[in-house]
C-alpha cells in the first residue's frame, strides 16, 4: 500500500516537473524589446483551440507579449455572432481581457467581412501594415494577390524605415506539407517584390503542420497553421524542413531585440518543439 | 520589270490589310474592355446607392451586426436586380476576351496556376446570379497570374473568384454572386 501510495506521489512530481520544465521560456527577456505571439488555423472552436489558448496565457504570464498576429482561417464554417464567441472570444478571453491585441489576415475560410470585426484589428481593410517599436508589419490577403496590392505592398515596403520587415498572410510561398504545400504562383509573384525590399521573416498558415523551412534567398519562413486545426503527421520528409512539428497544435513566441529576432514554438501542452535566434541581422 | 513589282505589290498589300486587321481587333478588345468597366462601375454605384439606404457597416464589436447588415445589403441588391441573368455584366464579348486572356496566362504559366489552383482547396460547386456565397465553403484564392491579366477591377468593391470551373464577380461586401462565367476554368 505504502509502496503504491510512493509510486504515485513519484508519478504526480515528475508529471508536475515535466509540466514547469516543459514551460520554459527561451525569450531573453530584453527591455523594449517588440514581443508577440503567433498562431494560424485556429478558429475550429474544439477544445484544443481553447488549451493552446491557456497555454497562450502561461506564457503571455512570463513573457509579457501584448499583441497576437493570426495568420487566416481565423473562424471556420461561417462567422455568425455565436461562432465568433466560441471559436475567438471565448478560447482567448484571458488574452483579451489582459488587453492583448490581436491582428488578423484572411484566410480561404474566411468571410472578408471579418474586416470590419473590431477585436481583428483590420481597419475595414483586407491588408494593411502596422508599425511596433522598430518592427513594421504587413498583413496581406493572399486570397486575393491582385497587381493592385501587388503595387500597394511595393510602395509601403519601400517607404518603411523599419529595421524589420515582417509580412504575414494564409497561403505559403514554402511549405512541405502534405495537403497544401507551396502556392507556387504566389510564390512567383510575390517572392521578388519582398526580396527587392529588405523584408526579413515570412508567416503563413494553411498547411495544418508547424515549419521552420530552412531559408530561402535571404528571407526566413515560418507556416504554422496548427494553433486549432491539425494535420497529424501531416509534414513531408525534406531537406527544406529546418525543423518541423505535426504532431499536436501550438502557437509561437517571438521578441525582437535589436538586429536580433528570438523565436520559441510551442505545443499544446506547453512543451517548446523548437527555438532559436535569427540574426544579428545586418541593418 | 513585272517579276519584282509583283512581289512588292503583294507584300504592300499584305502589310496594309494586316495593318488595318490588328487596330480592329485591338479596337473590338478595348471596347470589349470598356463596356466590361462601364457595366462594374454601374453595379457598384447601384450597390453603393441602396448601401447609402442601410446603417453603414463599420468596424464594430458586434458580429452580429456584421452578418446582418451583409444579408440586408444582398437582400436588398438581389431585390434590385431580381431579373439579373448571367451576362448581364460578362456580356458574350468581354466573356470571350476573358477566354482569350486566362488562355494567354495558361499557355505562360499554365503549371504553376493549375499547382495554385489545386493548392488553394478547389471547391466544387455551381453558383447562380444574386446567390450568396456559402458561408461553409471556402473561398477558393485566385492564382495571382490571372489576376494580371484580367481587367482590373474597383477595389475592395467585386472580385474575380473561382468556384469549380466558373469564375464569378462577387460583390466583396454583399457577399453575392453578381455575375459568372461557366466552365472557364481547367
Amino acid at each position: 500500500m505504502t509502496r503504491r501510495i510512493t509510486l504515485c506521489l513519484a508519478f504526480l512530481t515528475a508529471t508536475l516537473l515535466s509540466s514547469l520544465w516543459g514551460q520554459a521560456l527561451s525569450l531573453p527577456l530584453k527591455p523594449g524589446s517588440v514581443r508577440f505571439a503567433v498562431i494560424g488555423d485556429n478558429g475550429t472552436g474544439g477544445k484544443e483551440q481553447y488549451e493552446v489558448g491557456m497555454q497562450m496565457e502561461r506564457y503571455r504570464e512570463k513573457a509579457g507579449f501584448d499583441f497576437v498576429i493570426m495568420l487566416g482561417d481565423n473562424i471556420y464554417g461561417g462567422d455568425s455572432a455565436g461562432g465568433m464567441t466560441k471559436k475567438f472570444e471565448e478560447p482567448y478571453k484571458p488574452l483579451l481581457d489582459a488587453g492583448v491585441k490581436f491582428y488578423a489576415s484572411l484566410g480561404n475560410h474566411d468571410n472578408p467581412n471579418q474586416r470590419f470585426y473590431k477585436p481583428f484589428n483590420m481597419g475595414e481593410k483586407l491588408y494593411y501594415s502596422f508599425r511596433r517599436g522598430k518592427v513594421e508589419f504587413f498583413a496581406l490577403d493572399s486570397n486575393y494577390m491582385d497587381p493592385r496590392q501587388l503595387d500597394w505592398l511595393k510602395k509601403e515596403l519601400q517607404n518603411s524605415d523599419s529595421a524589420w520587415k515582417l509580412c504575414f498572410f494564409h497561403h505559403p510561398l514554402y511549405s512541405d506539407g502534405k495537403f497544401h504545400g507551396p502556392d507556387l504562383d504566389l510564390r512567383a509573384r510575390l517572392e521578388p517584390l519582398i526580396m527587392a525590399n529588405g523584408v526579413n521573416v515570412v508567416f503563413s498558415g494553411h498547411d495544418h503542420i508547424y515549419e521552420r523551412v530552412a531559408p530561402k534567398n535571404g528571407i526566413n519562413y515560418f507556416v504554422l497553421g496548427n494553433s486549432g486545426e491539425l494535420r497529424l503527421h501531416g509534414l513531408k520528409q525534406s531537406p527544406d524542413v529546418a525543423k518541423g512539428f505535426d504532431t499536436d497544435r501550438g502557437f509561437m513566441l517571438v521578441e525582437i531585440d535589436g538586429d536580433r529576432f528570438y523565436f520559441q514554438a510551442v505545443s499544446r501542452t506547453g512543451e517548446t518543439v523548437d527555438s532559436g535566434v535569427i540574426g544579428p541581422h545586418p541593418f | 520589270m513585272k517579276r519584282t513589282i509583283k512581289p512588292l505589290i503583294s507584300a504592300v498589300l499584305s502589310v496594309m490589310i494586316c495593318a488595318r486587321i490588328v487596330p480592329a481587333v485591338e479596337d473590338a478588345d478595348s471596347t470589349s474592355v470598356r463596356d466590361f468597366e462601364k457595366r462594374v462601375s454601374a453595379y457598384v454605384q447601384l450597390r453603393k446607392s441602396i448601401e447609402s439606404n442601410l446603417p453603414a457597416l463599420k468596424s464594430t464589436r458586434s458580429q452580429e451586426k456584421i452578418s446582418s447588415q451583409e444579408h440586408a445589403l444582398a437582400r436588398a441588391v438581389r431585390e434590385a436586380r431580381k431579373n439579373a441573368r448571367p451576362g448581364d455584366i460578362f456580356t458574350p464579348e468581354i466573356s470571350a476576351r476573358i477566354r482569350d486572356l486566362i488562355g494567354g496566362a495558361m499557355q505562360s504559366a499554365g503549371k504553376r496556376i493549375k499547382a495554385s489552383l489545386h493548392q488553394a482547396e478547389p471547391v466544387h460547386l455551381r453558383l447562380r446570379v444574386n446567390d450568396s456565397y456559402p458561408a461553409n465553403v471556402p473561398l477558393q484564392s485566385t492564382p495571382p497570374s490571372l489576376l494580371t491579366n484580367l481587367p482590373p477591377l474597383p477595389r475592395q468593391e467585386v472580385e474575380y473568384r473561382v468556384a469549380g470551373h466558373d469564375l464569378i464577380l462577387l460583390d466583396v461586401k454583399a457577399n453575392l454572386v453578381a455575375d459568372l462565367i461557366e466552365n472557364l476554368l481547367p
